[in-house]
């Protein structure tokens, strides 16, 4: 197979696309995907196992590690093992998977992100566990180790169930987000007692990290994501916390600018109390108008945040935000299928374009924390798709992917490299499941990474913007949200019936590179200066 | 005061010393019988608040047959208390001590107490499930250690026959299922369409329709069931800039937007929203909780003063659930938003259920009727309630003055109107009158 030895690293992302409001006629839109359930023949048999402390976390990382183009798997085992799965895939064919010995299996994983830490163009992982998270560091061809020490990388001792990273400016090693949960050790009062969430500094000078300073307060997190919700050019931390153990606790948003200690947003700056069962954040531009909008997941009804206040250029925009998840369509607050009338349970979210329509669809790992009789026990995964009406329909048993499992963690990376995201779910003590996306009528797409120099390898805080006719889609590269899982692989686009686009990317620096054509169904390697460089896997 | 059992009390009241849920036990290390008391009642209050079909109604229910269980495990034990049976409404005498047994009152009320809790909250979460295991093996052991193992085995059984009798007697009251966390599925309730009845304003899908519309028709405790404590209409509905109603709600929309930093803060201080805290039936048993911890209240006058502020707490939210769903009216978010102002919104969160009359005010006052017929007028105490959610705690002369706050505060809430609020406070006051009139000291 052809190798990508330069290019082994693939941007992390926990992903968000697309502007899809624009209804071209001419669209191939609203085709519901068709995926093939091949949990059995994948190769994976890994099961998220555990009691009380692996209630949450379940998390998957999809990455490449051995320079091949297809995203290799790490699945956390709470109270197994954690398991490491080579993608044998061919291109186009079925998923194939094959258990290999990468030093990564470790005990007391609730979770994983994909993130290269030393800018040395291999991926890193960042493990999170009950007890010490570990960072690992890719030696490549798959083969890691822990760094912890070597980059005075301080893992603590928490039940450490989020992950987020930026790269502040300036700084050639990334700052590091770890979200804890309950203190573990109080059993007949639990609540009220979050455990602090850290931010990690890159110490100056050294080939590492500065003392972890605790983002107090913390109300127990299950999700994190660094993001430039405001298009400032400066990624802010928000943070999902779940309201059944903290008290006068809400969802946050911190400043994290370099040189101060970080700061939550104020109401005064427009950030309002947002008291959720917060599990997941998924990112995409959902309405169209170049800014994040934000899923969110909990108990019951979820949220679909965007910014209140229209955005104005030139203007101070309010950190202020609205739920339109109701008019939307995109609440999903209990099964759309079977019997079971019980609220539902969300944990991972993730936008991605699986029937490649230039319109974000988003997937929610549903299930119960563990048999409570007033929510669904038989809670079907979402596929909710995107409408060029910008509204969500449910096809996830249309689609093949409404499983009834605990789901928890999941991943939608194009396993098999042939445009179509399939799907990976981590359930509780259930085990794993794999599905490929074999839609037939699918759209165009095109597959994208950036590369640059320095520390920031995969370019985490860029915005990919992809034109092509009057479809505008853009993309910001992140590393964090879902639930305990992160993805680092192709940045996908899908491009419906166009056959060619235009890409551009704004770079963490602020600096913007020139519009380059690029052809539909291929995969890019985008770098500062460089025209699109074509990659090719092999078949 | 115990009979025969007087040397077994004393030896855990001697060792007796609230300090918060389980507290110095003292020389011996063993858990009194008030601690057991206080602490499964603490207990109750957490997992309320985590608990997900544990709205304000619902709580109110619990804390009722949790302390008429612990009231007449004690009583039956006691020389001086009487039990309810025959007196709260289908209560039927319960199990009697073997006279040729000892008993230990901290085990019979760990044995009482923990079954009831264990069948209501039944539906909790794991952590709930773990919270609660973990309290039972302490107290189990805490009660239990140097006990004479006759004793325990007496003990545990007839704290057992008790909490069987209670649940018996709880199961065919109305409350017992509570589906869909109270919402009625749609298609099963149908909303008044006319004018200045309740719609729904939120955007949650499980509250288009309103919380517990039959409610109003489980069994009381201590009231009659046929509406005893009447409550006139409220304002006639109109929309006539100068009418009553407008008025009111004008008063809501002016209030809210004026509001001075010591109402927002009263507002806060009682919002006591389900799931974010001990509810409004929590919020005033953890008042007489804290009084009865801080003047160290003897066991027997603990369990009739929480049985009383129970029951009380339990009708006053059966009474006003009957209220609400006679008048289905409007909330102040709906009408000023169609009115007054588009765009206008609430301090605090607009609870899913009709606004007349106001379940705040109906159950502050029933609880400071019966507190106030115990200790009296001008009780001065202080109120930490919402200490853990970083709400500074509130210092009041009476129970009047409580209850009064907490109606006036969902007004500042923007919750409710005036009326709502004066005529549910003259509803509690009254319903809680049967509370009062329990015979209980012999």
């Amino acid at each position: 197979m052809r190798k990508l030895a330069s290019l082994a690293a693939f941007t992390a992302l926990c992903l968000s696309a697309v502007s899809p409001v624009i209804a071209d006629e001419t669209l191939k839109m609203g085709v519901v995907p068709s995926f093939s359930d091949e949990s059995e023949s994948s190769g994976v048999h890994s099961t998220y196992k555990g009691d009380w402390q692996y209630m949450v976390g379940g998390g998957v990382a999809s990455f490449d590690c051995n320079g091949d183009g297809f995203p290799d798997m790490f699945l956390a085992g709470g109270e197994n093992k954690a398991k490491f799965y080579v993608n044998q895939s061919t291109r186009g064919g079925p998923l194939k998977f094959k258990e290999q010995q990468s030093g990564l299996e470790l005990d007391s994983v609730t979770g994983a992100y994909p993130i290269d830490i030393d800018g040395d163009g291999v991926m890193d992982l960042v493990v999170l566990r009950v007890g010490e998270t570990v960072a690992m560091q890719g030696l490549g061809d798959c083969k890691f180790e822990r760094a912890n020490e070597k980059w005075a990388f301080n893992g603590g001792d928490s039940w450490w169930t989020a992950f987020s990273a930026t790269w502040e400016h300036g700084n050639a090693w990334p700052t590091l987000a770890l979200g804890s949960y309950i203190d573990r050790t109080q059993e007949i009062d639990p609540w009220g007692s979050c455990t602090d969430n850290w931010l990690l500094r890159p110490k100056a000078g050294t080939a590492g990290f500065d003392a972890p300073v605790p983002l107090k307060p913390s109300y127990c997190t299950l999700s994190m994501l660094f993001t430039d919700w405001n298009r400032s050019g400066v990624q802010s931390l928000r943070v999902s916390n779940d309201r059944e153990y903290y008290e006068g606790g809400t969802e946050q948003l911190w400043h994290v600018d370099a040189g101060k200690p970080p700061a939550l947003y104020t109401a005064k700056e427009g950030w309002k109390p947002l008291k959720i069962w917060g599990m997941g954040i998924a990112e995409a531009d959902v309405n169209g108008d170049g800014y994040p909008d934000y899923f969110l997941t909990s108990m019951a009804d979820n949220k679909l945040q965007t910014l209140t206040t229209p955005p104005v250029t030139g203007n101070v925009i309010p950190a202020d935000f609205k739920d339109i998840a109701y008019p939307l369509h995109a609440i999903a607050q209990r099964p759309y299928m079977g019997t079971d009338l019980r609220p539902s349970t969300a944990w991972h979210a993730q936008f991605e374009d699986v029937n490649n329509d230039c319109i974000p669809d988003l997937f929610i790992a549903k299930g119960n924390v563990s048999a409570m009789p007033d929510f669904a026990m038989a809670d079907p995964d979402n596929l909710l798709l995107g409408g060029p009406d910008g509204k969500f329909t449910e096809v996830g048993d249309k689609a093949g992917v409404a499983s009834t499992q605990i789901g928890r963690g999941a991943g939608l990376p194009d396993f098999n490299l042939d445009g179509l995201p399939d799907l990976v779910i981590v359930n509780r003590n259930h085990e794993a499941q794999v599905f490929r996306n074999t839609t037939a009528d699918a759209g165009h797409w095109l597959d994208l990474k950036l590369d640059e120099p320095g520390g920031n390898r995969d370019a985490i805080g860029a915005w990919i913007k992809v034109t092509s006719g009057t479809v505008v889609m853009q993309r910001e590269i992140t590393i964090g949200g879902g639930h305990a899982s992160g993805q680092a692989t192709w940045i996908h686009f899908g491009l419906a019936d166009m056959t060619d686009a235009q890409v551009e990317v704004t770079w963490p620096d602020g600096t913007h590179s020139d519009a380059a054509k690029v052809n539909a169904d291929g995969f890019y390697v985008l770098s500062p200066g460089k025209a699109p460089q074509s990659w090719t896997p092999a078949s | 005061m115990f009979g025969r059992h007087r040397v077994a009390l004393a030896v855990a009241a001697g060792a007796f010393a609230f300090g918060g849920a389980v507290g110095a036990y003292g020389a011996d290390s063993r858990a009194s019988p008030e601690q057991v008391d206080l602490t499964w009642t603490q207990m109750v209050l957490l997992l309320t608040r985590h608990t997900p079909t544990y709205s304000p109604p619902v709580a109110s229910r619990t804390f009722a047959y949790l302390s008429v269980a612990a009231y007449e495990a004690v009583a039956a034990g006691s020389t001086d208390l009487q039990s309810l049976a025959g007196q709260l409404t289908a209560l039927t005498p319960g199990p009697q001590r073997d006279t040729a047994k000892s008993y230990d009152e901290a085990i019979v009320l760990n044995a009482t107490m923990s079954a009831v809790v264990k069948a209501m909250f039944a539906n909790t979460g794991p952590t709930g499930q773990r919270a609660f295991q973990a309290q039972l093996d302490k107290l189990t052991h805490d009660t239990e250690d140097g006990v004479a193992p006759d004793v325990v085995a007496s003990s545990e059984a007839f704290g057992a026959a008790v909490a069987a009798h209670i649940l018996d007697w709880a199961k065919d009251d109305g409350g017992t299922e509570v589906v869909n966390m109270g919402f009625p599925y749609a298609g099963d309730y149908k909303l008044n369409p006319e004018p200045g009845h309740w719609v729904p304003t939120s955007t949650i899908v499980q509250q288009q329709t309103p919380l517990l519309p039959a409610w109003g028709k489980n069994r009381p405790f201590a009231m009659p069931a046929d509406l005893d404590c009447k409550v006139p209409p409220g304002v006639t509905y109109s929309e006539d800039p100068s009418s009553e109603f407008y008025k009111q709600a004008k008063e809501v929309y002016d209030t809210k937007n004026n509001l001075t930093p010591e109402q927002a803060a009263i507002a806060r201080f009682w919002a006591d929203d389900p799931m974010l805290s001990w509810t409004p039936p929590g919020h005033w048993i953890n008042i007489t909780m804290q009084i009865l911890e801080r003047d160290h209240v003897a066991l027997e006058k603990a369990v009739d003063t929480l049985m009383r502020v129970s029951v009380a707490e339990a009708d006053a939210f059966i009474g006003c659930w009957q209220v609400k769903f006679i008048y289905d009216t409007i909330r102040p978010l709906t009408y000023i938003r169609k009115l007054i102002d588009p765009k206008w919104d609430t301090l605090i969160n607009t609870p899913p259920f009709p606004e007349y009359d106001s379940g705040h005010s109906v159950s502050s006052a029933a609880a400071a009727t019966v507190l106030t017929s115990i200790y009296g007028d001008n009780f001065a105490f202080e109120d930490d309630t919402g200490s853990k959610d970083n709400l500074a705690p509130h210092n009041f002369k009476s129970f009047w003055e409580a209850a009064q706050q907490a109606g006036i505060s969902r007004l500042y809430g923007g919750i409710h109107f005036r009326a709502a609020i004066e005529n549910g406070l003259a509803q509690g006051r009254c319903i809680a009158a049967y509370s009062v009139n329990l015979k209980t000291w012999k």
